[in-house]
């Protein structure tokens, strides 16, 4: 269906004999192929608007002169584009932004340098330190060992010794008889009684 | 602003760009109202545009005025690398002055004169008869 308007004449047609009481202008998709002409349209033969020749012949004049125009406003549009694109990429101001770009980036590349330098002597510092510590520890460590060493040896002596001191009142084969007459002889007493407040009574009943 | 990325997904064959009227989204029933926008020719007429470079009212305002805004270097910027302009945006842009008045804006004031003329003398034609009729 045609969606074209051309110009005023099917406006003044609209308005003059409206066909339906809604003015509804032809909108493409509401019939299919295969439907049949409405019965209102069936003698109908389709004339496109009437043109005017002397218009026409002066509309074309007027368009020849229009596109010639149009022609050459976009050509210059076009080269100022292309001329803006030249100047910002090869100008006088290209250079030194250029300049002013790479002084910048290698002041930062410094800044950035120095820090490095910086946190690398802190790094320095602190893993020093940090080996100083460990080796401390470890000669602590080592240290408490030895001690603990000694330590044991030494009690180890001394058990070593009183062992030998006791050896002297041991009791052998050849003090067996010995020491089995004197303990005859001298019966000790293991018994005795003790009060709440802790006196203590030794004297008892002797066998 | 649109990002660079939907230039690089969409391909369009043998598409070209276009500066055309776009009814903004304000969704009010008898309120129209168009922006003037750089778009692909393939996209929707209220779809995705590439720049806004302007507005226009056409109802008109309190002081009998339709209010047309237009970005007149971006829109150099467009032309010269390629953009059709839609008739009624060259019409508008032609009764602004930045493009040479379009022919159609001419021959239809030239019409419409020519009809209110007609409309006149066949009033005054009407008038005359009936003025001879009431002496006769």
């Amino acid at each position: 269906m045609f969606q074209v308007i051309g110009g005023r004449s099917v406006q003044a047609s609209r308005l003059l004999a409206p066909r339906s009481a809604v003015l509804v202008e032809a909108v493409r998709g509401r019939k299919s192929r295969t439907d049949p002409v409405a019965k209102s349209k069936e003698g109908r033969i389709k004339t496109p608007p009437p043109v005017d020749p002397v218009e026409m012949v002066v509309l074309k004049e007027r368009f020849s002169e229009y596109q010639l125009l149009m022609k050459s406003l976009r050509m210059a549009f076009k080269e100022e584009v292309l001329r803006k694109k030249y100047e910002e990429e090869t100008g006088s101001r290209a250079e030194e932004r250029a300049r002013e770009e790479e002084e910048e980036h290698r002041a930062l590349m410094a800044l950035n340098d120095q820090e490095n330098l910086r946190m690398l002597r802190l790094r320095i510092l602190r893993v020093q330190e940090q080996a100083e510590k460990a080796q401390r520890k470890k000669l602590k460590v080592l240290l408490k060992q030895e001690q603990g060493q000694q330590k044991f040896l030494k009690e180890k002596e001394k058990e070593i010794l009183q062992l030998q001191e006791d050896a002297k009142n041991f009791i052998t084969l050849e003090n067996l008889d010995q020491r089995i007459e004197e303990a005859l002889d001298n019966p000790k007493n293991y018994n005795f009684a003790i009060d709440k407040e802790g006196q203590v009574v030794k004297q008892t009943i002797l066998q | 602003m649109v990002h660079l990325s939907s230039f690089l997904l969409k391909q369009y064959h043998g598409g070209h760009i276009v500066i055309r009227l776009a009814l903004a989204g304000h969704r009010q029933a008898n309120r129209p109202f168009y922006r003037i926008v750089a778009a692909y020719n393939k996209r929707a007429r209220d779809g995705k545009y590439i720049e806004q470079l302007g507005t226009y009212d056409p109802l008109p305002n309190v002081h009998n005025e339709k209010l047309v805004s237009f970005n007149f270097d971006r829109i150099k910027y467009w032309i010269g690398c390629g953009a059709h302009p839609s008739d009624p945006v060259a019409k508008l842009l032609g009764l602004a002055g930045f493009f040479p008045l379009h022919p159609m804006t001419i021959t239809e004031v030239e019409r419409r004169r020519a009809q209110t003329q007609q409309t006149q003398a066949a009033a005054e034609e009407t008038v005359e008869e009936g003025q001879k009729q009431a002496e006769v």
